[in-house]
């Protein structure tokens, strides 16, 4: 497992190029672009076309990144589905419906995110159960917590925000025109895990956890810790997307967060990280959510029928499961040559 | 007292005190009247709908594996035949042929992927799930023009799947009740069952020990998509259309019941009976709030704590059945594979 | 069995219990989260003070989502057959899979009072009366609103494919502009952008940056005139936004200019109406003959956006 690790980087030749996980998705990520990019002309391709998949992809992609890094140790979240609207429904309704300045309902949202996270990975580490059953648990708690208390305080399951012009500027608004200010932050989360991942020694515990988790406590890692401030973080990015679509479009939802579970796994997947733990790159998580963000919108450039953007993207992961499937059957093979 | 801790032993035990502790508490906190929420049908219906589908995702899991591509197939076989039998004015029987074939072949080729390839079976059914959402809304599109397709049927197909009994109970229920005894039977008494679960406890040991797991998994993974389709198929016939959309919300349904029933989801234990049980609990809870005096908004954080903690008691009920009467040294590996 | 069951509202012990004498009925309306269907909920609360001081009892039963919606409803009206109402008073927007249901509920003696959606199939399920609006005759107005106002070509976006209602409202909107001289193009996006605003505004950037001569468009969903308002924020296109329904930001939106309309339909009025007039047939044996009852189209727009506000602060708009 651990040859498709980090401990690879160090090495660089032609094989190990080949071999590396993402070199797959990139080649993916190339043919779509080059596909739209043909049956979209110059629009799709000019300004128009690249804000409209960098708006999507920042949204999708700042909840991926820690997805990913649960996925390379090995955990998934499907909580984050239901934390999305329950922060943006929390800001709105603090500084919305009460009228308390706005930054005090992004708190209010950002916290519920990271208390849904405490929660997860607490469970996770503490119980046996799986991962995919403690959050799809909390997934439909937090949900009828957030209906609940929406009826409940302000009788309406939408609710409208109109924040401060800083805010507003900081967190909702479109720089150049179109291109929204997300994928700045997007940008923000992306060089944070990158840190966290390839450089800070906490990426080696990731991958140490998603390899094998008694041996990771054995070598004196926190496992628990470590499992905790990933949901923390997992929670925490979902809330901040939550944030950002209330203050792009001023209003908060009930039901707005679900399409976010499945989507992310995929950019993560398409990504080439492994389900199974161990392995994987935050460069891969990117172009992953590059790759399936062009998709979804590059279908209403080219003239289809958008709901054929859905059979692409499901080939799209086939393909890139498959591949990498046999990219590491490959460095199986080639490594064993090697020794 | 032998009795008591052989009951406590087996898997569903922990689900029938899951399923007696929501009752009573609806009961106590919600004033339910039990006569009225027995004679009910809307949560009979609903589990019925639900434990077709939950069946085989939980023999799935028992094996291992696991199949959310359900959620695209219920469309998909109510398109299926909507379109065959309906659009197209071809025989009822035709129609069904289609739609169960149509299962068949998506459970087909994600059994063959899921055997030939590493690749976990919750990511091979998440890219068909999305391929087959795709077909269906495109497929109808190209094909009918429309996104909905209506469909009439003759008599005795609507009485045999698309029935009303007392003009409320759909005749889906004895399907459900039917689909539940046969596997009950097959997998206690065939040693096709005993397989599954040497498969989900060690896939290498179960192939070293003979058993053909690749077959196996293939044909698991048939039967969760024909059961699909079925379902999808008795629900056009009885509203005499089907829509593109819907269906999504089986796939963490039927996940939770399989689980509250007393399934691990990473393989190796469960029973039929747990997973019958875990889908009555789940649709009581869902669908019996209505006879309650709790806001109906709430029914989602009641259907995530009692998954918290049926699959709590159900870990802590395992422990219990797997250690005193010999202890397993594979019950430490449970961990690894999740 | 439990005291505090009959002291309340609405339970089936108490239909059963006290027999005859009461009317009981029951309202039956879409998804929890859906926040259209607060509007009417309201009405439908207000109405019952009327019921309850009467004798009666009134229960409000909502579907969790839009999943599986023909079947979720036809399980409702079963529930409140299976509790022994004497009316329901229910929308129809799956006309197949409803009308056996609810011609079934009728054969028991059950009245049914419609509201909201399904008017071409009022008669098939032999309904009281209808409150609600004509989807074509708003679309219609829309349509000849936004044309008046100078509209050429207009996108009428659907955010549900296949949707009978929507595309009526769209069928409306075309044949009220082709009145004033405009002509329409109907946008239908897929069904996994439904309340996806990101994913909708993004598609709907690609439509105006498409095709120029769009100079306005008309979503059937309120969250599309928050995307469309998005994608013309974007870029920069010379387009009017307009929508059927609204929420208190579109409400902000028409204040601040950037939507310029919203076609209402009065969701509390056919609350309100559908409740107490179903009720006061059963109980006082009255009917209104005015047949049907439309609540809609109301336009909001700058003009009265203030006083709209005023009514959508106390929940009732």
């Amino acid at each position: 497992m651990s040859t498709t690790g980090r401990d690879q980087k160090t090495q660089s030749s032609l094989g190990n190029i080949v071999r590396r996980p993402e070199t797959g998705s990139f080649v993916g990520l190339v043919f779509v672009f080059t596909f739209f990019a043909i049956l979209g002309g110059p629009i799709f391709v000019g300004a128009p076309g690249w804000s409209s998949w960098l708006n999507i992809a920042a949204e999708v992609g700042i909840v991926a990144l820690p997805i990913g890094l649960l996925m390379i140790a090995g955990e998934l979240d499907i909580s984050v589905g239901s934390v999305i609207p329950a922060s943006s429904m929390t800001a709105a309704i603090v500084s919305g419906h009460f009228g308390l300045a706005a930054p005090i309902g992004i708190l209010g949202g950002l916290g519920v995110g990271l208390l849904v996270g405490f929660i997860n990975g607490y469970l996770v580490a503490k119980t046996k159960i799986p991962s995919l059953i403690i959050t799809i648990g909390t997934m439909f708690a937090v949900m009828g917590l957030t209906l609940g208390f929406a009826v409940l305080l302000v009788g309406s399951t939408s609710v409208s925000l109109v924040a401060d012009p800083l805010t507003k500027k900081l967190l909702g608004t479109f720089v150049g025109g179109m291109f929204n200010v997300s994928m700045f932050w997007w940008a923000g989360f992306v060089a944070i895990i990158f840190y966290l991942l390839h450089i800070s020694p906490i990426g080696n515990w990731i991958f140490a956890l998603g390899g094998d988790r008694e041996s990771a406590r054995n070598a004196g890692i926190p496992t628990a810790n470590l499992t905790i401030g990933l949901y923390m973080l997992s929670g925490f990015a979902a809330a901040f997307v939550g944030i950002l679509q209330l203050l792009t479009y001023t209003s908060a939802q009930v039901a707005s967060g679900q399409p976010f579970i499945f989507n992310s796994i995929m950019c993560v997947v398409i990504g080439g990280v492994l389900l199974t733990g161990g392995a994987g790159s935050v460069v891969g998580i990117v172009i992953g959510t590059a790759t399936f963000s062009i998709v979804n919108q590059g279908i209403f450039f080219s003239g289809l029928d958008p709901n054929m953007g859905s059979i692409f993207i499901g080939v799209l992961l086939l393909a890139a499961v498959l591949s990498n499937d046999g990219f590491r059957a490959l460095t199986i093979k080639l490594s064993t040559k090697k020794s | 007292m032998s009795v008591i801790g052989s009951f406590l032993r087996r898997p569903e035990a922990a689900s029938a005190i899951s399923l007696v502790g929501i009752i009573a508490f609806y009961v106590l906190i919600g004033g339910v009247n039990l006569g009225t929420l027995f004679g009910a049908a809307s949560w009979v219906n609903f589990a019925a709908n639900l434990g077709i589908v939950a069946i085989p995702v939980g023999i799935l899991m028992i094996g291992g594996y696991i199949d959310i591509s359900i959620g695209a197939m219920i469309p998909a076989g109510s398109m299926a035949i909507a379109i065959i039998s309906g659009y197209y004015g071809l025989p009822i029987w035709v129609g069904m042929v289609g739609a169960l074939a149509m299962g068949a072949v998506v459970g087909l080729v994600n059994g063959i992927l899921s055997v030939r390839t590493t690749v976990p079976s919750l990511i091979i059914t998440l890219a068909t799930l999305v391929v087959m959402q795709g077909v269906v809304l495109a497929g109808a599109k190209l094909l009918t023009g429309n996104a909905s397709v209506s469909l009439t049927s003759p008599v005795w197909a609507k009485t045999m799947f698309g029935g009303l009994i007392g003009s409320s109970h759909q005749t889906i229920i004895f399907w459900w009740l039917a689909f539940t005894a046969i596997t009950v039977f097959v997998i206690q008494t065939k040693p096709v069952g005993n397989w599954i679960f040497a498969m989900g406890g060690d896939m290498v040991s179960a192939r070293n020990a003979g058993i053909a797991t690749n077959k196996l998994t293939i044909s698991l993974f048939v039967l969760s998509g024909m059961s699909a389709t079925f379902v999808g198929m008795c629900s056009a016939i009885q509203f005499n259309s089907a829509q593109v959309s819907g269906g999504m919300g089986y796939i963490f349904n039927a996940i939770v019941s399989v689980v509250v029933g007393g399934t691990l989801l990473t393989g190796g234990y469960g029973s039929i009976l747990g997973i019958f049980i875990g889908v009555l609990t789940f649709s009581i809870v869902s669908q019996g709030i209505y006879f309650t005096q709790i806001d109906r908004n709430w029914s989602n954080l009641i259907i995530g704590v009692t998954l918290l903690l049926a699959v709590a008691m159900n870990e802590s009920f395992r422990k219990f059945a797997l250690s005193p009467p010999k202890k397993r040294p594979g019950a430490q590996r449970e961990r690894q594979k999740a | 069995m439990n005291f505090k069951t009959t002291l309340t509202t609405a339970l089936a012990a108490l239909v059963i219990s006290t027999g005859a004498f009461a009317q009981d009925i029951a309202v039956i309306a879409g998804s929890v989260e859906d926040a259209f269907m607060d509007k009417i909920k309201k009405g439908v609360d207000d109405a019952t003070h009327m019921v309850e001081a009467n004798g009666g009892t009134v229960q409000y039963l909502r579907t969790q989502n839009y999943e599986n919606f023909g079947p979720d409803l036809v399980t409702l009206i079963n529930q409140a057959v299976a509790q022994g109402v004497d009316g329901i008073a229910i929308p129809v927007w799956v006309p197949d899979a409803q009308i056996p249901a609810l011609q079934a509920a009728a054969s028991q003696g059950i009245k049914i009072m419609q509201y909201n959606s399904g008017l071409p199939v009022k008669d098939d399920i032999g309904a009281l009366n209808y409150f609600g609006s004509d989807e074509y005759a708003a679309g219609f107005g829309g349509g000849k609103y936004l044309a008046e106002k100078g509209a050429k070509h207009i996108l009428c976006h659907i955010q549900v494919p296949g949707a009978i209602n929507l595309e009526e409202r769209c069928r409306g909107v075309t044949d009220g502009a082709a009145e004033a001289g405009a002509k329409v193009t109907v946008l239908n996006t897929p069904p996994n952008l439904d309340g996806d605003v990101t994913g909708t505004a993004e598609a709907l950037k690609a439509e105006f940056i498409g095709d120029s001569s769009i100079d306005a468009m008309v979503s059937c969903a309120d969250f599309g005139a928050a995307a469309g308002a998005n994608a013309v924020e974007q870029t920069g296109a010379n387009v009017m936004v307009a929508a059927f329904d609204f929420s208190p930001a579109s409400l902000e939106r028409i204040s601040a200019g950037t939507q310029t309309m919203a076609i209402d339909q009065q969701p509390y009025l056919q609350g309100f109406l559908a409740t107490s007039m179903l009720f006061a047939n059963l109980k006082f044996g009255t009917e209104i003959s005015t047949d049907p009852v439309l609540t809609g189209p109301a336009i909001i727009d700058a003009s009265n956006v203030e006083a709209v506000k005023a009514g959508a602060a106390l929940g009732a708009r």
